[in-house]
């Protein structure tokens, strides 16, 4: 970013650097996704789809959320079904890596996790909301075991390179002094009679009230030094007991450094609705909810299975496809009816017979790049020397934020965290990067944030989602404009084909657009297939 | 949901996003947009080879990505530069919107950066092209795009 033009006041790097500071964090991921696209997941229940027409056969592409959601319910009703999953394993983005897996990106490079027992990260998906009912209605059907997910950490910190030095600084104090110095402007206001038009005088003290308790200023309505800051920003020495009990005072930030800093810019992240508290996580990782769905439907995948040609008639699909683990060997598949759960980044150059209206919103979703990198280190310092318990720190560094671990707090082994997540040009050249190389650069980045870490650094694995063969990238980019002209274009059924995933959804990369586009699907096939009547 | 809402939803963060880059897009040669170079190996290095891979190999999984390596595609820089501008099927844009709807900031790259890198992949991975394109051959292809 080295274009240095003005344009607004700030220059565009300035504005640009901004957007990679905050918006290029994962939780901003999550913004766009549910601010822009989906206000709230439209879950209206789980299926109850009755009884399947008799001798009724589905055909389900791709064993990740979508297409094990179609496969447990339609089975539930009575229907025959088969899924054929690229991979050796089932959950698709649904994942986690542990301690003696392995993974070979596209290019060819092999990584071979390294982390000790009990120890993993998430590649895809981290966090369930706790409105994201379908995705947790199975867990709950499947004894999944939850826990929290710490999203906000007051005491986590919030990191700029040009601000303060570049020395963190933490999400407490950067969030008491942007209120109080807020509260304390917005009191003045009031007091000067800035608002006598709009707010009546009795409401004015109210509000005055109102500004002194959430902005914690003092009785002259000032954003100080003093206990009432502290109560909110820390102390630069905590009360305790005895002689040594008296307090330190810290000294709030000015305002206008504060502004300059811009890490005002992280402050509401964990406000968005699908980041407020509480978010849940499955214990031991996301992955036991694509586990649990593979171990419901058992022989009803088969692995290994690449699709390689979609076709159908009046009659039914036929699908082609080839067993990875014998190269070169050609097999079929058919049934009355197919859900393809395949992502449109491969669907989009796949043989496959369907109108021009879907065919074009297939070809027309361009794919997100992210990147994660999970690092295990010796001990857990952040805990031990910085007591960061679980949460996110947020950095305008490429990596863009440090996750700490959840689960396993005071615990005296080795601890892997999330070491970097990113999105947009980041995620660009750290997927141009060697796995070694991405896992280098986490680790120095880092080191900005956290000193410990080239003493502590034990080993890494990381995951670019544009070299994943089986997605070939993370997420489908719906713009509104696209979404006007091909969305229903792609989830309408197509003869017999019909499409499910977050690509069909307004939840994009969220595993509930997964799975409620999964109930969508199966609900209109259900009525399809009754319209049609059992086969003779 | 209407335009006007969803920005008022995403607040500052899209609110700078717009204005970061809703002014004109001027070819300049001394412009070297993001990524700090107009080399178009070093664009190459940063950006492309993330999917085409470092010897422009491509790749092949559930789907695959194109090599560049005796790709007959390659004869014609400006299918390259269309690629490039507009996307072609999960292969995102690169072209320099007025508008960014997405949570993290848009990858673009300049009229002369996309110039650059197209000569350069045309020029190597055993490619022998010898004809080139130029930043303003790639400025007359926005301008052909409907709605400019």
């Amino acid at each position: 970013m080295h274009e240095g033009r003005s344009s607004v006041g700030m220059t565009r790097r300035d504005l640009l650097r901004m957007i990679g500071m905050t918006a290029g964090s994962a939780a901003m991921y999550q913004a766009m996704t549910s601010l822009g696209f989906a206000a709230e997941s439209n879950f209206s229940g789980m299926p109850s789809l009755g009884a399947a027409p008799k001798g009724t056969s589905v055909l389900i592409l791709g064993a990740g959320l979508a297409g094990m959601v179609a496969a447990f319910e339609l089975r539930k009703a009575g229907y025959s079904v088969q899924v054929l999953e690229y991979n050796d394993r089932a959950g698709g983005r649904n994942w986690t890596l542990r301690g003696g897996d392995r993974y070979t990106e596209l290019g060819g490079e092999t990584q071979h996790c390294e982390f000790d027992p009990g120890l993993y990260i998430n590649p895809g998906p981290w966090r369930l909301p706790y409105h994201h009912r379908g995705i947790l209605g199975y867990c709950k059907q499947f004894g999944i075991p939850l826990e929290p997910f710490i999203q906000t950490n007051y005491n986590a910190f919030q990191h700029s390179s040009k601000a303060f030095g570049g020395k963190p600084q933490r999400y407490r104090a950067v969030r008491a002094d942007y209120h109080g110095h807020i509260g304390e402007l917005l009191a003045k206001v009031t007091n000067d009679g800035g608002l006598d038009a709009e707010v009546s005088k009795e409401d004015q003290q109210k509000l005055l009230a109102s500004l002194q308790w959430w902005g914690a200023l003092d009785k002259n309505y000032k954003y100080t030094k003093g206990i009432e800051s502290c109560d909110r920003r820390g102390f630069n020495r905590d009360p305790g007991g005895g002689l040594s009990a008296r307090p330190e005072l810290s000294t709030p930030t000015s305002l206008a450094d504060l502004l300059d800093s811009e890490l005002w810019g992280a402050l509401p992240i964990g406000d968005i609705y699908e980041l407020q508290q509480s978010l849940l996580q499955p214990v031991g990782g996301m992955g036991r909810i694509g586990e649990a769905f593979a171990r419901e439907l058992g022989p009803l995948i088969r692995y290994r299975a690449k699709v390689v040609d979609i076709d159908q008639d009046d009659s039914g699909v036929r699908v082609s496809f080839e067993d990875s683990g014998t190269p070169g060997s050609r097999h079929q598949a058919s049934a009355d009816w197919c859900v393809c759960t395949i992502p449109l980044s491969i669907l989009g150059e796949m043989p496959i017979k369907v109108g021009q209206p879907m065919a074009a919103a297939i070809a027309a979703v361009p794919y997100a790049s992210s990147v994660k990198i999970g690092l295990q280190f010796k001990r857990r310092f952040w805990e031990q020397d910085d007591q960061i318990f679980g949460g996110i720190s947020y950095t305008d560094l490429p990596i863009g934020n440090i996750s700490y671990p959840s689960d396993g707090f005071q615990g005296s082994g080795k601890a892997v965290l999330l070491g970097g997540y990113m999105y947009g040009p980041d995620a660009m050249r750290f997927t141009a990067m060697t796995p070694a190389q991405r896992i280098r650069e986490a680790v120095i980045q880092g080191s900005q944030i956290h000193p410990q870490y080239p003493a502590e650094f034990d080993n890494g694995i990381s995951v670019a989602w544009h070299r994943s063969p089986f997605t070939l990238g993370c997420f489908g980019m719906w713009t509104e404009a696209m979404r006007e002209q091909h969305y229903d274009n792609l989830c309408a059924f197509d003869g017999r084909i019909v499409l499910a995933g977050e690509h069909a959804s307004y939840l994009p990369a969220w595993q509930e657009g997964a799975v409620t586009s999964a109930h969508d699907a199966i609900d209109r096939l259900h009525r399809r297939a009754i319209a049609h009547g059992a086969k003779t | 949901m209407k335009k006007s809402l969803l920005f008022r939803m995403l607040g500052l963060i899209a609110a700078i996003g717009v204005s970061a880059i809703t002014h004109a897009e001027t070819p300049d040669p001394a412009v070297t947009g993001m990524l700090g170079t107009s080399s178009g190996e070093a664009i190459y290095e940063q950006i492309c080879q993330g999917c085409h891979m470092a010897e422009g190999q491509g790749a092949v999984g559930a789907g695959h990505y194109p090599a560049f390596a005796d790709n007959p595609t390659l004869l014609s820089a400006n299918y390259m530069a269309a690629t490039i501008l507009n996307g072609r099927r999960n292969m995102p844009s690169f072209e320099h919107h007025a508008e960014n709807e997405f949570f993290f900031p848009p990858t673009w790259l300049t009229d002369t950066q996309i110039a650059n890198v197209i000569n350069y992949i045309r020029s190597h991975f055993g490619n022998h092209n010898t004809d080139t394109i130029s930043a303003a051959d790639i400025a007359a292809l926005h301008a052909q795009e409907p709605g400019k």
